[in-house]
């Protein structure tokens, strides 16, 4: 503040010794009082839109920047005083202010250069403006090269009208270019930049452009050797003058969008949902693709409203995450336009109007979250039981039954060598070859069980029918599917249809059953349909409570109607994807 | 008759080998997969192939397909898969690709040495010979509403039984304790009922049934 009060002084002494300046000075300007209004009020509207901005935002060197041009400004009109000396250091320091300028319009709004193309310019601006000017002081004579009346040039060391014409002239047309290409940079920037970023740049970005565009195109003529006079001038200065307004205008317009934090309080008091929460911060921070995470503490890291894990965007990326706490803890991450960035106060005032309902809405998305883990676990249940089935199987068939053919082929061996010899052994070993026989049956039956072969190698149409062919019911069978489906889901429609038909043949003394399979969009039903007496416990059973549990995990649906007297009807509903 | 044997389990190849010889089987080659099988039935042309159904890589139907490329390939050949479960459907596609010289039958049948030998026996003569399971699958089957079959007696439906699983009309006959020429007027009532014109030949009868069967 101290160090404000000392500048806002400065400031005061130098507009009015500006004013005296212009006042004072015996060369022509026209009118004189016009030219003393316009210099205190271009330079004093920088420095104190500087001071506002730097008491604003002490973060951003855009205040620092203006006071600079503010001062900078002020300087030119050192070259009106009557001193040699401070006519030529006014004369050196003249064009110093559009320097400041340049790194204004290009650093604006963050106060920092963008690029190296943005740092080139400046660089170029700074050697055009400092280094030639003192390179043509050197040789200038100032009545020849600058105006008749103008005192001395205190810098000169030897007069070369030449070199200083050819210095000035070569300086000017770099000027004319430079000038123009910071106008295709702005208007460049202005085409590439995002929705809030034009909101924040517009007014400093236009302004920027045409005073850039004004002052080629005066310097050009300058070249071309006829100057265009004063009035043209005037205009240039003027919008020069309208920059630090423009500044202004931004900073006002973030004051505006406080009001847009008030909107957000009304409208969350009226309860919002999670879809409706992220459209209200969007509308508020005026950011459209405000995208909203939520933070579930028991996996450390950030989720969506729909419980899907979402990653925050890295330090060098194109969005930007703003992270809402609570009580020193996260609870959301505000992922948005890089621009809003430089709006903090604001992203910061809707984080605090919007922590409440961003809480509510964390522990909606935890819990869909933790539905979602669960839902997985689940399928990996089901997918290790289908695993262990098929390992099962796989040590029964190599294993098991193989022991047992072979054992069945050194019976049958035997009883072809020994049979004719001693008829006393064939009644025996017929007995054994028989129960080897049924405990073959019993074991291809069980394996079958466990995981049906003709499912693995020829799919679910295919074992459906198999199925309907070995039913102790005659079926219906009808199969309307295309190709092979995903392991997981014509396993578990295989189970559901052998199951249904099996507690079919059991309970419901029917005389047929019919069995559909056919894809209804992207859901693959499974309908067993019985003419029974019905009147099936669709509670506590445990085959069908495995049946809805194997369906639920692959995020399906079992449902059984079993009205009494109207049969049984067992359906079940499996995506496909 | 020149028999080789493929199968990737040893014990049963071994056995297989010993218990075929021991009927009378010329036994020339064995193999544990595939490729070995094609390079044997190349080399040696044997009468049979006996080949499990299920053998690597993936263990799933490779014997089938083996032996529906012999039967392209070298169709004086025959085949006999074996396998531990039998379904009608592989049946269907093995007598789809040639019915001579070919035979579907379980495993567990190696126990019964005389039926085991007399199929391969059939098989190399020319017939084609299913498993009883096979054979209940497709005839026995309680599917409703897609099959004329329900128009058949129930002695039809046995005759019919018989005649898949390569039986001649005087064996079924012996079968079911009825005269030959009995037999011979059910099976003209179940071409009949079927739609089959009648055919001489007992493997074209199993191919008449079986593809029969399988439009359905």
């Amino acid at each position: 503040m101290r160090r404000d009060l000392f500048t806002e002084l400065f400031a005061l002494a130098a507009g009015v010794g500006a004013v005296l300046l212009v006042l004072g000075s015996d060369r022509e300007r026209s009118p004189v009082a016009a030219s003393a209004v316009l210099a205190l009020v271009v330079g004093w509207a920088y420095i104190a839109s500087g001071l506002i901005a730097r008491r604003q935002r002490p973060e951003n060197r855009l205040g620092t920047v203006m006071v600079f041009v503010g001062f900078a400004w002020f300087a030119t009109f050192l070259a009106d005083a009557g001193s040699s000396l401070v006519f030529t250091l006014g004369k050196a320091l003249e064009s110093v202010y559009l320097v400041g300028f340049v790194y204004l319009v290009l650093s604006f709004p963050t106060g920092r250069l963008r690029s190296r193309l943005d740092r080139g310019l400046i660089a170029a601006a700074v050697v055009l403006v400092i280094v030639v000017e003192l390179a043509w002081l050197l040789f200038a004579d100032s009545r020849s090269q600058i105006c008749s009346e103008c005192p001395h040039n205190a810098f000169e060391i030897t007069r070369n009208d030449g070199l200083a014409n050819g210095i000035l002239q070569g300086q000017r047309s770099v000027g004319v270019v430079l000038s123009l290409f910071t106008v295709v940079l702005l208007l460049r920037r202005w085409r590439r930049a995002s929705p809030p970023e034009r909101r924040a740049g517009a007014p400093v970005l236009w302004a920027g452009s045409a005073m850039f565009a004004a002052l080629a195109f005066s310097v050009g003529n300058d070249i071309l050797g006829h100057p265009l006079g004063p009035g043209p001038a005037w205009t240039r200065e003027l919008v020069f003058a309208s920059i630090p307004i423009a500044v202004l205008a931004v900073l006002l317009q973030r004051r505006l969008a406080r009001g847009a934090v008030a909107g957000l309080v009304v409208e969350l008091g009226e309860g919002v949902t999670a879809v409706d929460l992220r459209e209200a911060l969007a509308r508020a921070l005026g950011d459209r693709s405000l995208e909203l995470a939520y933070w579930v503490p028991a996996r450390g890291s950030y989720v969506d409203a729909g419980g899907q894990p979402v990653e925050l965007p890295q330090p060098e990326s194109e969005r930007k995450a703003t992270v809402v706490e609570r009580a020193g803890e996260p609870i959301a991450a505000l992922i948005h336009d890089p621009a809003l960035a430089e709006n903090e106060e604001l992203v910061q005032s809707v984080c605090a109007a919007a922590a409440l309902t961003l809480e509510n809405a964390r522990l909606q998305a935890e819990l869909r979250a933790r539905l979602a883990d669960l839902q997985a676990s689940r399928a990996r249940l089901v997918a290790a039981t289908d695993a262990e089935r098929r390992r099962i199987e796989r040590d029964l068939h190599d294993g098991t039954q193989q022991r047992l053919v072979s054992i069945a082929m050194a019976l049958g061996l035997a009883e072809s060598k020994l049979a004719s010899d001693r008829p006393a052994v064939q009644p025996v070993l017929r007995e054994a070859r028989d129960a080897l026989a049924i405990a073959l049956a019993e074991l291809r039956e069980l394996t079958q069980g466990i995981r049906p072969a003709i499912l693995v190698e020829r799919g679910l149409a295919a074992a459906l029918d198999d199925l309907s062919r070995r039913a102790a019911l005659p079926v219906r069978l009808h199969v309307a599917l295309s190709g092979r489906l995903p392991e997981p889901v014509e396993s578990a429609a295989y189970f559901v249809a052998s199951e249904a038909l099996a507690n079919a043949a059991k309970h419901s003394h029917a005389s047929e059953v019919r069995l559909a399979a056919s894809h209804e969009g992207p859901l693959l039903v499974i309908e067993v349909a019985d003419d029974g007496i019905g009147g099936a416990a669709t509670g506590g059973g445990s085959g069908l409570r495995g049946l809805a549990d194997r369906i639920e995990a692959l995020g399906g649906r079992l449902t059984v109607s079993s009205p009494p007297g109207r049969g049984t009807t067992l359906r079940a509903e499996i995506p496909c994807a | 008759m020149r028999i080789v044997v493929a199968d990737d389990a040893v014990i049963l190849r071994e056995g297989l080998a010993r218990l075929l010889g021991e009927a009378g089987f010329e036994v020339i080659g064995l193999a544990a997969h595939a490729d070995e099988l094609f390079a044997l039935v190349e080399r040696e042309r044997p009468d049979v192939a006996i080949v499990d159904i299920r053998m690597p890589p993936t263990h799933t139907d490779e014997g089938l397909q083996a032996a529906k490329l012999i039967r392209a390939r070298w169709p004086q050949v025959g085949i006999l898969v074996l396998s531990q479960y039998v379904q009608a459907r592989y049946a269907v596609e093995l007598l789809a690709a040639g019915t001579e010289r070919v035979g579907y039958m379980l495993k567990d049948r190696v126990s019964d040495l005389e039926e085991l030998a007399a199929s391969v026996r059939r098989i190399g003569e020319g017939a084609s010979v299913l498993d009883p399971a096979v054979v209940a699958q497709l005839v026995g089957q309680r599917r409703k509403g897609d099959t004329p079959l329900e128009d058949l007696t129930e002695r039809e439906l046995e005759v019919l039984a018989l005649m898949a699983e390569g039986r001649s009309n005087k064996a079924i006959g012996e079968r079911l304790f009825i005269t030959e020429h009995t037999v011979e007027k059910h099976v003209k009532n179940i071409f009949a009922t079927l739609r089959l014109p009648p055919s001489e030949d007992d493997h074209r009868r199993v191919l008449a049934v079986v593809t029969f069967l399988n439009a359905t």
